[in-house]
């Protein structure tokens, strides 16, 4: 997420595609598109990685359309429940939405890109306390198996789990984070000095 | 760096029970000692059965090897902790204790159960106001801004959990916020 140049997680958010117009003719490029075609016609259209439509769209020889990722269908879907949305599928497994969604709010100015930003703030502020709940909730249960004994094979029910496997790269990262802070804390509530003076 | 990434953003409780160990507590000393110099002080003469003022490594040594007693801290008996722990829970505020009671209590409860009255209650009424306070820094988490966050009167132990995933959820908060300067520039008009 963050904007370092050597950052792996920004060059993979970055390897999302989106669907650009182009506006000009645009000779022997024909193959960005995968196609047979010899040149790229104005007015075709091209799904293209991030890192590519930066330049084609501030050099303004292409226009692009908002991702389905957040499209409106997804907005209203959030703004109905953001904890029932698995931001995982929108953009692949391991994918990072937000880190999209701030690439996406960059391309764009003023009043859509508020809008954007407004719709990553409050799914990230609703979905946080879950996140966090359930990684503590986690570390309790799992304290006494030790690092790496944890995640896996719990029984629980469906919409939590439902919930972990939305998860995006960015929340997964916090969710590692809580559920480890919060596993040194309860193991050395639970530890007893006695034996070791 | 050479540390692993569970050390980089956060000390270990068992750091922060070195700190705290360098408290000053009141022992009764059951044996004589001269005035004696360690890098952190002087402390000492022991003369029973006269109080004396130690740092907390020191009278646990001590007391593991029966030659004290642990006078509890004022704050750590029945009564105060089940006042402290009913103003947890009817009021929205963190209530004011000890910045290292956490450390500090489960120390002396640890080598010293028999110096302190029902040991077991005051274990039990901690753990209790500990919940609490887990609960309100929860549901601080929803209150997360990306530019400042204020929780009074948490404590060491509290803030050393929650410090790796509050730190970085509002560094992305931070990120996903657009130029934050125009933004509130809106909010003043």
């Amino acid at each position: 997420m963050d904007d370092d140049y050597y950052s792996i997680d920004s060059i993979l958010a970055e390897n999302q595609k989106i669907q650009c117009t182009f506006k000009i003719d645009i000779p022997d490029m024909g193959h960005l598109d995968g196609g047979n075609e010899h040149d790229i016609k104005a007015l075709s259209k091209a799904q293209i990685p991030m890192w590519m439509a930066y330049i084609l769209i501030y050099s303004d020889y292409a226009d692009f359309t908002i991702p389905p990722p957040f499209s409106a269908r997804v907005r209203n879907a959030l703004n109905a429940e953001a904890r029932s949305v698995r931001l995982s599928n929108l953009v692949g497994q391991g994918g990072l939405w937000y880190g999209f969604g701030r690439m996406i709010m960059r391309l764009l100015n003023d009043a859509p890109a508020r809008e954007i930003s407004d719709v990553l703030i409050k799914t990230f502020r609703a979905r946080l306390p879950e996140v966090i709940d359930q990684a503590q909730h986690f570390a309790a249960v799992h304290a006494a198996s030790g690092p790496g004994g944890g995640g896996a094979a719990l029984a629980s029910d469906e919409t939590t789990m439902a919930f972990r496997e939305g998860l995006d790269g960015t929340e997964r990262e916090l969710f590692v984070l809580a559920q480890k802070s919060a596993r040194r804390t309860k193991r050395w509530y639970d530890s007893s000095e006695r034996g070791r003076r | 760096m050479a540390l692993p990434p569970s050390l980089r953003t956060t000390a270990t409780p068992a750091e922060l029970e070195l700190i705290a160990s360098e408290q000053l507590v009141e022992i009764v000393p059951l044996v004589a000692m001269e005035r004696t110099a360690f890098i952190s002080g002087a402390y000492g003469p022991l003369r029973p059965p006269t109080k004396c003022k130690m740092p907390i490594w020191m009278a646990t040594n001590l007391k593991l090897k029966k030659k004290c007693h642990i006078v509890p801290p004022d704050w750590l008996n029945v009564e105060y902790l089940q006042e402290r722990l009913a103003r947890e829970t009817s009021e929205p505020e963190f209530s004011e204790l000890p910045f290292r009671f956490a450390e500090v209590a489960k120390v002396l409860l640890d080598v010293a159960s028999d110096d302190i009255s029902s040991p077991d209650k005051v274990r039990s009424l901690l753990q209790d106001i500990r919940e609490a306070r887990q609960a309100k820094s929860r549901e601080g988490l929803s209150k997360l801004d990306h530019s400042e966050l204020s929780l009074p009167n948490l404590c060491s132990m509290e803030i050393n959990e929650i410090r790796p995933f509050f730190v970085r959820s509002m560094s992305i908060l931070t990120q996903l916020v657009r130029e934050p300067e125009t933004r509130q520039m809106d909010q003043f008009e």
